[in-house]
């Protein structure tokens, strides 16, 4: 018969969230008493340390997924899924190493603030209407799990669910700006660690496991059983062109995304946000390995009870009602739905950023702070109670999986902020051009829109991944060979970079008042790395097993 | 030195990407040489559990690393910058008129 999670005891349930709410709207009343600017509300101040960072960083990574939707796919698609997850951990270092700590050099609130500077207003707006299309999905996504997981902890309708969780969310969101964000974020991460992990070693143990001191990695002593019960689970399934299309789609679109980037511009100096990505690293690491953990434990758990889980995307709960305490249970459940606040807060406040400081300082550039502050609380406000809105009867579009989003990204905003801040030759008509081009084409053979027209099949044009190495090098490709011929040809030299624009190069790599026309502008790499691009597109192209 | 500089930013960069790609994505390699999935560690095989440990602590190693040495680079730059002669209002002006 198939197992389905029901708590024995609502109140405890309602008791745990009660209290993680209570602490979230606490912190973001504190932290609302310390906002006094634009810079407080967008950047909390650029203050935040490199530990409360670190867990901020993870936790605005972690969604809700990393609790239920990452499981189910663990017990489906079994370890090729716990490879394409290891890598998003390498997301915010990217994005700090490649152009966090020079937009922080610049005091950027979001990436869209360096557009702005680097290509001017059009392409601002081209860019970021691109990352609230993909903040939207995002915060959507989330809300919707917010209001399941309000729904299976308390047993009310999901509409009821939805209002009573998301205006909770959004009303304690809305109070504290980037300050309370990072301090409730930081929290929730401590949260959902001992959630995850904990009661996993419970579960071991009562599943036999001498290694239940230490879930996340001292499992292996269940090795063999599960593979006398599920002999495949450990094969690698897929051709290396599988493995590869992660790269394009799932390591270069996150390190675009704008909620994360603004983590690392919060840091109290360049240097702190680097600090803040090793405890990131450390602090994700353990998470997600209690993910896969669970993973393993699902898969197992079916294996040798015989038990069949009817919602794989329950498995973490299902595995806490059976072997742990209803407390130990609603622990956990109040675990997932810290992993989805945290990720909520940081796409409002980067849909509050894009709109309220980048969209507006294109239309009212000389606002002063104060007055900029207060659109900010207005946006942040309207966006979560447009994402509420939404999500009682979510546009089918919308609610596509936020992994194929990140092949959007990449197609259209990482070339943007890369070969911005590493190219003097970047051409904001090239931006434009190639960002439109290829965001729509990877729209068109996605199997979402028109499912007739599609590059790859099954779960990997669902994904993007083989939508996303079609267009991600030719977008890259078209921006760098399209600059290189519109910097040459005066009928386009409006578009041309300006001294004023190269010069912001050198300023964010910390030159300060020092340029050189010949720093970051060659045209032989930019130029071998086209051809690669080329490469890899062709690849994309032959069909997909 | 800004030479030196310069080149040196680019090589820590390139590194630096290399080894988080390879740490992030340690996974493919086994699928490019399949003889690599042989023998086990902690009761795993080597093929699931090298790309978990790669992918947490190999991250955070390279993190660390990249920390000091990035942070060092900074200090590098940032007494280059300092000894250089200040602007004076003539180079300002002048710098006012070609952008404008």
């Amino acid at each position: 018969m198939p197992t389905e999670y029901a708590l024995s005891n609502v109140w405890v349930g309602l008791g745990i969230v009660g209290i993680l709410f209570a602490i979230f709207y606490y912190v973001g009343y504190m932290a609302s008493r310390k906002t006094v600017s634009d810079e407080d509300f967008y950047a909390a101040g650029f203050s935040i340390g490199p530990v409360t960072n670190g867990l901020g960083m993870a936790a605005t990574w972690a969604s809700l997924a990393t609790f239920l939707g990452v499981i189910a796919l663990i017990l489906r698609l079994q370890v090729p899924f716990v490879y394409l997850w290891i890598q998003w951990a390498i997301s915010i270092p990217l994005l700090t190493l490649l152009y966090g700590t020079s937009l922080r050099r610049m005091k950027a609130f979001t990436p869209a603030t360096f557009i702005r500077q680097r290509y001017g207003k059009t392409s601002t707006i081209v860019i970021v209407c691109w990352m609230i299309l993909i903040m939207v999905m995002y915060a959507l996504g989330q809300m919707i799990g917010l209001g399941r997981a309000f729904e299976l902890l308390f047993g009310v309708p999901y509409n009821t669910a939805i209002i009573v969780a998301g205006l909770a969310t959004v009303g304690f969101i809305t109070i504290g700006g980037m300050y309370g964000a990072s301090y409730n974020a930081a929290f929730q991460m401590v949260v959902m660690t001992i959630a995850m992990i904990v009661p996993m070693g419970a579960i071991m143990k009562a599943m036999g496991s001498s290694g239940w001191w230490f879930p996340p990695l001292a499992y292996g002593d269940m090795v063999p059983d599960m593979i006398k019960s599920i002999p495949t689970f450990f094969d690698m399934k897929y051709d290396y062109r599988w493995y590869f299309s992660l790269i394009p789609a799932f390591t270069l679109g996150p390190i675009a995304l704008p909620h994360l980037a603004m983590k690392v511009f919060t840091a109290s100096s360049v240097k702190s946000a680097r600090w803040a990505v090793v405890w990131f690293a450390l602090f994700l690491g353990l998470l997600f390995s209690g993910t896969y953990v669970v993973g393993f434990a699902g898969n197992f758990f079916t294996a040798t009870t015989g038990k069949v889980i009817a919602k794989a995307d329950q498995t973490i709960l299902i595995l806490n009602v059976f072997y742990n305490p209803t407390l130990v249970a609603a622990f956990v459940m109040g675990g997932a739905v810290a992993a989805g606040l945290s990720t909520i807060g940081g796409n409002l406040m980067a849909i509050a950023g894009l709109v309220g400081s980048d969209l507006l300082g294109i239309i009212a550039p000389n606002m002063k702070s104060s007055k900029k502050m207060r659109w900010g609380y207005a946006a942040l406000a309207i966006g979560g109670l447009l994402a509420i809105l939404m999500a009682f009867s979510p546009p089918k579009f919308l609610v596509t999986s936020i992994l194929w989003a990140f092949g959007l990204l990449a197609t259209t905003a990482t070339p943007a902020i890369l070969l911005g801040v590493w190219w003097k030759e970047a051409n904001k008509l090239a931006l434009i051009i190639s960002s439109l081009f290829c965001g729509f084409l990877y729209i068109l053979i996605s199997p979402h829109v028109f499912p007739s027209i599609v590059v790859g099949k099954g779960l990997v044009a669902a994904l993007g991944m083989s939508g996303g190495m079609v267009t991600i090098p030719l977008s890259f490709a078209m921006f760098i060979l399209m600059s290189i011929a519109f910097n040459r040809m005066a009928v386009f030299k409006a578009y041309t970079p300006t001294l004023a624009d190269k010069k912001v190069i050198d300023r964010i790599h910390g030159w300060g008042t020092e340029y050189e026309e010949t720093r970051y502008n060659g045209i032989t790499t930019p130029i071998i790395i086209s051809i690669i691009c080329m490469g890899i597109f062709c690849w994309g192209l032959v069909p997909w097993t | 030195m800004k030479e030196k500089l310069y080149k040196k930013e680019i090589t820590l960069t390139l590194i630096f990407s290399v080894l988080l790609l390879l740490m992030g994505h340690s996974a493919s390699i086994f699928v490019l040489f399949p003889s690599l999935q042989q023998g086990s560690l902690w009761g795993f095989p080597i093929q699931y559990i090298l790309p978990i440990l790669l992918g947490w602590f190999g991250i955070a190693a390279v993190c660390l690393v990249m920390a000091i040495v990035c942070n060092k680079f900074d200090d590098e730059m940032e007494s280059y910058v300092n000894s250089l002669p200040p602007i004076t209002e003539n180079q300002t002006q002048n710098e006012t008129e070609t952008l404008t």
